[in-house]
């Protein structure tokens, strides 16, 4: 089979390698760029735990073939924290105590970031909602969406120091 | 139309099986920078454990939590410790770990003690320092143990923990079947819609004894993933079978609760302290889900006057039952 030159920016960075454009990007993302932070659960769009963000939106990359995110903009679980400095929602779900076995946390912390980005004051209906798509069976979400909760607080608190 | 219910469901479980031989054993070693290691064979499968062990063995030794390492799960060093399973880990490792962290301790206290010529039963350990009784001695748990090693003693020790195993009688089936038990009840709101038989679980409220809760950060953790998984048992998830094949080995076939299915739950942690559980604990992980579906269908019973003997409550099936006794009323 031909091989496929997928070229796309992986948490900011540039990336191009050859693929089977037959793989998900799931695979991509786990077995060649070796970012194993995005978890399969159910491989069939029902879980969430592959969760990534292409140009802002959540997307289930178990879904997504490889050709599909050519020239997109992925942004994986590893790519938030910079520095060596856990992004508000890590901290903040570190603090909640929102994670038992961790297999949704990276998608659930994706799935919050959309969310986020989108409506930085949810209500707890709209936390809720806005990790809907991705399952947990371990903490009953209480203390994933009181984690949501506190980031929002959070990034609230850090705009106004910054006076935006 | 919509109509509203309570119930109730309580639950006794036995924690530490007695049956058979359910032993654990424990490393603790106290190092030379006044920090220690723990060894437990215990999986942590994200209810905690590692975590727990840790401030059993902090406790004990006298130092911070952020000073104890655990080494968990790893066949090539640590002793085993039975399975994560039956709620048993904190009650039965988390007794050999404090049996084992006991061990080391007594080595600093008593070379402590030989040090500033006092009595061992007067010596603390508190975050990494010796203590006097209520006084600190100004000597560290670090130079205790410096001493120990330039004299060749080793500060480590080795826990282990196994509830008596007892048998039940054959001719009653009476006897001890577990070292203690958990105590739980919880309550269910409910509204459920007469139309189109969904029952929305409004509010949940979750008592449990869980002895001392070593880390109640956790253990409310635990009553809320059991919440969600008894409204699973209760509301969703079936296992359908046809010539022994499953009908719906997916998540799209196989519902379990999303965010939205989850009402408030309110977990009220009770302390009943367990006089042979490690600093008074007993276990919560499967106590947490036993009496959820039971107390969502009596609230259910109550909304609607029917008693439904068929988990899940699914929609048609509520919907089903409010017809059958719609049919017996007279025109
Ligand atoms: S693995 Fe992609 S949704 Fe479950
Ligand atoms: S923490 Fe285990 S699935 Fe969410």
């Amino acid at each position: 089979m031909d091989l496929f030159q997928l070229e796309m920016k992986v948490n900011g960075e540039a990336v191009s390698v050859p693929v089977n454009p037959g793989l998900r990007l799931l695979d991509v993302l786990r077995d060649v760029l070796h970012l194993s932070g995005t978890k399969e659960g159910c491989g069939e769009g029902e879980c969430g735990a592959c969760s990534v963000i292409i140009d802002g939106e959540l997307v289930d990359s178990c879904l997504v073939l490889a050709p599909q995110a050519h020239n997109r903009e992925i942004i994986t679980i590893e790519g938030i924290s910079a520095d060596g400095e856990l992004d508000t929602l890590q901290s903040a779900f570190l603090e909640a105590g929102a994670v038992q076995c961790g297999y949704c946390t990276p998608g659930m912390i994706l799935a919050a970031k959309v969310l986020l980005s989108k409506n930085p004051k949810p209500g707890r209906q709209d936390i809720a909602r806005g990790i809907a798509g991705n399952l947990c069976r371990c903490t009953g979400y209480a203390k994933i969406i009181k984690a949501v909760e506190l980031a929002a607080a959070g990034l609230q608190q850090k705009e106004g120091e910054a006076g935006v | 139309m919509k109509k509203h219910g309570y119930g109730i469901g309580s639950m006794w479980y036995g924690i530490g099986s007695t049956a058979a031989t359910n032993p654990s054993g424990a490393f603790v070693d106290f190092l030379d920078d006044g920090t220690a290691i723990v060894l437990s064979g215990c999986a942590e499968i994200g209810q905690g454990s590692t975590t727990v062990l840790a401030q059993i063995a902090a406790e004990t030794l006298g130092v911070d939590l952020e000073d104890v390492a655990v080494i968990t799960a790893d066949t090539g060093v640590t002793p085993d410790a039975g399975p994560s399973s039956a709620s048993r880990q904190t009650y039965i490792s988390g007794n050999a770990v404090r049996l084992a962290a006991e061990k080391a301790r007594e080595q600093v206290v008593a070379k402590a003690a030989e040090l500033l010529d006092l009595d061992p039963v007067d010596i603390r350990l508190r975050h990494g320092q010796v203590w006097y009784e209520a006084e600190p001695t100004g000597r560290t748990i670090k130079d205790i143990i410096a001493q120990c090693r330039g004299e060749g003693i080793l500060t480590l020790g080795h826990g282990s923990f196994n509830p008596v195993t007892t048998n039940l009688d054959p001719a009653t089936g009476q006897g001890t079947p577990y070292a203690t038990y958990a105590f739980a009840t919880q309550i269910a709101e409910v509204d459920v819609d007469t139309e189109t038989g969904i029952v929305e679980v409004k509010k949940i409220v979750a008592a449990h004894d869980v002895g001392t809760a070593v880390n109640p950060q956790n253990v409310e953790g635990q009553i809320e993933g059991g919440c969600s998984m008894g409204i699973g048992y209760a509301l969703l998830e079936e296992v359908a079978v046809k010539d022994g094949k499953i009908q719906n080995p997916g998540l799209s076939s196989y519902l379990i609760p999303t965010a939205l299915d989850m009402p408030e739950i309110f977990p009220v942690i009770v302390e009943a302290t367990e006089p042979s559980g490690p600093y008074g604990a007993k276990g919560v992980g499967e106590p947490a889900l036993v009496p959820t579906a039971a107390a969502i269908a009596n609230a259910v019973a109550d909304a609607l006057g029917i008693r439904l003997y068929d988990l899940p409550l699914t929609p048609e099936r509520v919907v089903a039952e409010i017809k059958a006794l719609d049919s017996l009323k007279p025109e």
